[in-house]
């Protein structure tokens, strides 16, 4: 059988599957470290802008309006988009969300919510991102 | 193989290929792992099927023509950006790695899966205006190591029936 066409699994496919676990591993180190356990808060931003930034101490519901309709809500410490119209309802799926560095986002309405704390060190990790 | 044959089976593998992304809609993969983008990539199996047997050329011919129809038939001008950055990276990179000694059809495909995610979240940090959206990336990654491996030995299968049915792999 030709030579190049090689279809069982060799050993030199870890190394493939070791590289993408180490990328992984270092984007996420790049995003998830310096998370800190105390208060936090979430920025709101729709197409790239910061349109809103809320504390995650006082439940609230409100709406972030654009060409769909997000539902935000605030329970206990944690966020969520807990309704949607957008197709797909990704957004929502996300669930809910409480810890500094993590985020939801609703693509189709342009939506980013990410949680930072509130003492203002929330962007100490990384000082750009480049390439 | 002569033009008119070669002609007839680009058609026949795009069409392959929207039938197997339009079947894995009603696959629920997002009820287990709730992130968006998570799909199996079963039209990959085609993208390798083209490489390895009609050549690159042919392949990104068969990527374009199932990334633009895809959008016509349901996805519109969002989807196609998300599907061809993906689809032209993860082709890119699949045609590369093709040809390293030490790799075979599944770390080719873990390969193309992960050039694929990373296309995607390039496109979303476009369209999202922020660079935040790398966060998910390693998630994406994560579960492209298991899509991969699996639309990796949904292709080595094909490709051992075709072989044995006569059908001729490209040397190069």
């Amino acid at each position: 059988m030709d030579k190049n066409l090689r279809l069982k699994f060799r050993p030199g496919d870890l190394i493939a599957a070791a590289a993408i676990a180490v990328l992984a591993g270092a984007v996420a180190l790049i995003f998830f470290t310096g998370r800190s356990t105390g208060p936090a808060e979430a920025e709101i931003r729709q197409n790239g802008e910061l349109i809103d930034t809320i504390p995650l101490d006082t439940d609230t519901e409100f709406t972030i309006e654009g060409d769909y309709i997000n539902v935000v809500t605030v329970r206990n410490g944690e966020i969520a988009i807990t309704s949607s119209d957008c197709p797909g309802e990704d957004c929502v799926h996300s669930g809910w969300r409480s810890t500094s560095g993590q985020c939801i986002v609703c693509l189709p309405n342009l939506v980013e919510i990410r949680i930072v704390p509130s003492d203002g060190s929330a962007y100490s990790g990384v000082d750009g991102v480049t390439g | 193989m002569s033009n008119t044959k070669r002609l007839a089976l680009q058609a026949i593998l795009v069409a392959a290929a929207l039938g197997l992304s339009y079947m894995e809609r009603f696959i629920p993969l997002q009820m287990v792992i709730p992130l968006p983008g998570v799909k199996l990539g079963l039209a990959n199996i085609v993208s390798l099927f083209a490489l390895y047997f009609l050549g690159w050329r042919s392949a990104f011919v068969i990527l374009i023509l199932r990334c633009t129809l895809g959008a016509v038939f349901g996805g519109g001008v969002t989807a196609l950006m998300f599907s061809l950055t993906g689809g032209l990276l993860s082709m890119a990179v699949m045609a590369l790695t093709r040809h390293v000694p030490f790799f075979s059809v599944y770390g080719v495909s873990l390969c193309g899966a992960a050039a694929h995610n990373i296309g995607q979240i390039l496109v979303a940090a476009f369209t999202l205006n922020s660079v935040y959206i790398f966060a998910y990336l390693p998630f994406l990654l994560l579960v492209g190591l298991v899509t991969g491996v699996l639309t990796g030995a949904a292709a080595s299968a094909c490709f051992a029936a075709l072989i044995a049915a006569g059908q001729e792999p490209l040397a190069k």
